[in-house]
This record gives structure tokens, sequence and C-alpha cells, in this order.
């Protein structure tokens, strides 16, 4: 089969998306498939995107969570894709990966919908998303193998859309989160931004500020 | 004050806003273009409480905090805000601190300002059932992350519908 992989990240690079996909492209050609990367990074969409996406046989999404939902700049590409791919679509699957910030995968149910619902106005057949949360530590541990460490729950969940996908099988959403305790994964975030803060000539104290 | 996001036009927004009363604030496409959130977290760690891109829709975070009433009128698109009002709250995310709280159980972001607001969203458009249902839950949860107090969702057919609602 050949796979569309569409980065919805805006970040054109290191993003968490992008490490994502980064682990799904070799699980995805260990099962024979072909895959064509695409990036829906700005509000258009271009008319070759249009035509990569006519060409293959399902399509996977991974995105970054905004605000309960979808990037705002996704929703109009995905408004974009509707009309154009409701002429040239031909039923593909859809399948999805929404990461997070938070801890918790389930944050992202509600864009797994914004999908599902987008793929019932398009014509497309919507297979399953994953909710995965603690996105962000994905751009700190892209040396670390799929399946090791805080990537094992990650892995599963991967390997099982995989499956799925090969079989043009739909199912429930699923959810997972990276494997570490909360506590250590919210340490670690917050120790991340203060980084940065001082990193940019900031007082940690300064974040806190209201304007 | 009362804060309204909205997507309509001018002639349709002044249809429903002619007899509203009072203190406030319109947040429309009728403010000039807006850009979209680069996802770079900078209106956490660089410029904190504003974000970076100096468009008009710059200090929503603090334009937020000075709000008892958030008012939110969006065509629903697949059971989520139209791309304009959707970018106003990606935009908006200084609203709230990068740090975390564990609040019901689940992370959250902290609140940077102690004041919240209540938020009243009304969509309008042709409507599944399917897509109502992801509305009403996404506004919740929205609500929910942005330390608001929903108060109401409704749901209208088309921008005219809007007429005689009383904002």
């Amino acid at each position: 089969m050949k796979i569309a992989l569409i980065n919805g990240s805006p970040k054109p690079h290191r993003s968490a998306s992008g490490c994502v996909l980064n682990y799904l492209t070799p699980l995805l050609e260990q099962e024979g498939h072909s895959y064509v990367n695409l990036s829906l990074s700005r509000p258009h969409v271009d008319p070759q995107t249009v035509h990569e996406l006519s060409q293959c046989d399902a399509f996977i999404f991974v995105l970054p969570l905004y605000v309960d939902g979808l990037p705002s700049h996704l929703v109009s590409c995905l408004m974009q894709l509707e009309a154009s791919l409701a002429v040239s679509g031909r039923g593909q699957v859809v399948y999805a990966v929404v990461q997070c910030g938070f801890y918790e995968g389930h944050h992202a149910r509600w864009a797994l919908k914004l999908l599902e619902n987008w793929c019932s106005r398009t014509g497309l057949c919507w297979g399953y998303g994953l909710g995965f949360g603690g996105g962000a530590m994905l751009t700190a541990i892209t040396k670390v193998p799929l399946g090791s460490g805080p990537t094992r729950s990650l892995a599963r969940a991967l390997k099982q859309i995989v499956a799925s996908l090969g079989r043009g099988e739909g199912g429930e959403n699923i959810f997972a989160t990276v494997d570490i305790p909360r506590l250590i994964y919210k340490q670690a975030a917050e120790m991340g931004w203060r980084l940065s803060a001082r990193s940019n000539g900031l007082k940690v104290r300064q974040l806190y500020l209201g304007r | 004050m009362r804060l309204i996001i909205h997507d309509l036009d001018q002639a349709d927004f002044h249809r429903i806003s002619a007899h509203s009363p009072g203190d406030q604030r319109v947040v429309s496409p009728g403010n000039g273009s807006i850009a979209h959130c680069l996802g770079c977290f900078g209106c956490w760690v660089k410029t904190p409480g504003a974000c970076v891109i100096r468009d008009q829709y710059g200090d929503l975070g603090e334009l937020l905090a000075q709000c008892k009433e958030v008012t939110i009128i969006s065509r629903c698109c697949y059971g989520g805000f139209s791309p304009f009002v959707k970018n106003v709250l990606d935009r908006s995310i200084s609203y709230v601190l990068p740090f975390f709280v564990i609040k019901d159980g689940v992370m959250r972001h902290k609140r940077r300002y102690a004041k919240s607001a209540r938020l009243r969203v009304w969509f309008y458009g042709e409507i599944s059932e399917q897509e109502m249902a992801t509305a009403l839950g996404l506004a919740q949860a929205s609500a929910v992350n942005l330390w608001w107090d929903l108060v109401g969702v409704s749901f209208f057919r088309d921008a005219a519908e809007l007429e005689g609602q009383m904002l």
C-alpha cells in the first residue's frame, strides 16, 4: 500500500509530530508499505499535495493538539481538502496520531473526533486515532529507539495502527502516554520552561507575570 | 467587560449587536488578517503573556484577562471552531502559564490571571448530530483548560438565524 504521512505541525523542524513520524516510517517499511511525506504547516494546500493524496491508499495524520482541538491552519487545510478530495478521493482509510504536551493522551479525544467528522464530510473512511500524552518529551529523546524506555507504549500503539492499516481495519480510538511517572514528566517539562526562559535572558519569576 | 470573538461578516454581526448593551470588545476578521500560531511558545518563554507575532492579535491573553464574559460566535467546522476563531484561541495561550497543575486528576496548565470568565458559544451552520456532540465536548474541554465557566452552547442553522438573539 502507498501511505500518505501528513505532518500537521506548523513547525518545519524539531517538532514532536516529526519525531512520531520518524518512529512510524520504519514500521511501515517493515510491512512492505511505501509512503510519501506531506506537510500541512500553513493554512493553504498546494495542488501537488492534493494530487499526492489522491494517489495514496491510506492517510496517517500526525499533529499537535492545540487548545483541545486542531491547529487553526490545519482546519483551513481540511476545509480545502474536503472540496478537492470530494472529487479526487477514493474513500481512503484515515488514521491519526494527535500528540499533546499534557501527560494524559485523552486530552486529544476531541481533536480525533474532529478528524473523524471531517472524514464523514469528505467521503473518506475513518480508521481510528491515537491520542498520545507527553509528546513534548519526544524531541528530547530522539536517540531512544522506539520500544525502549519511555517509548514502549508509543511503540505498541504505532504497531497497532500499522497492523490495522495493512488490513484496512477501523476501531476505537486508543490513548497512551510516555512511559515515565507523571510527576517526573511534570518536573522535567517545567525544568525545560525554566531553562528556555534563562536562555532568553529572563528570570524564572518573569514567566509568571501578567502583563 | 465582555469579549465577543466572532467570524461573521460585518453586516451579519451588526444585525445582532446593534442593541447589545454596554462595555464590550470585539475580535473579528475585521480587525485585520491574522497569522497562525507557530507553536514556538514564545508567549510563554520569550515575551511572557504576549505573542511574539506582533499583528493585531498579539495581546489576546491580556485582553481575555480583562473579561468577565467571553462570547464566541463561530461557524461550526467538523464540530469545532472555524479557522479564524480557532486561530484566536490558539494565539491566546499566554492566558495560562506553561507550568502544570493536576486538577480533578488530570494535568492542566496553571492560570496566569486570578480572574475567571463565563463562556458562551454560538455555533452556526449545517451541523450533523455527531458534530454537535463533538462541539459540546470541545467547548466544555476548552472552558476547563482555560479556567472558564461554560454557561451555554447554542446551535443555529445559519448566520441569519442569529438575528434577534440577545448577545
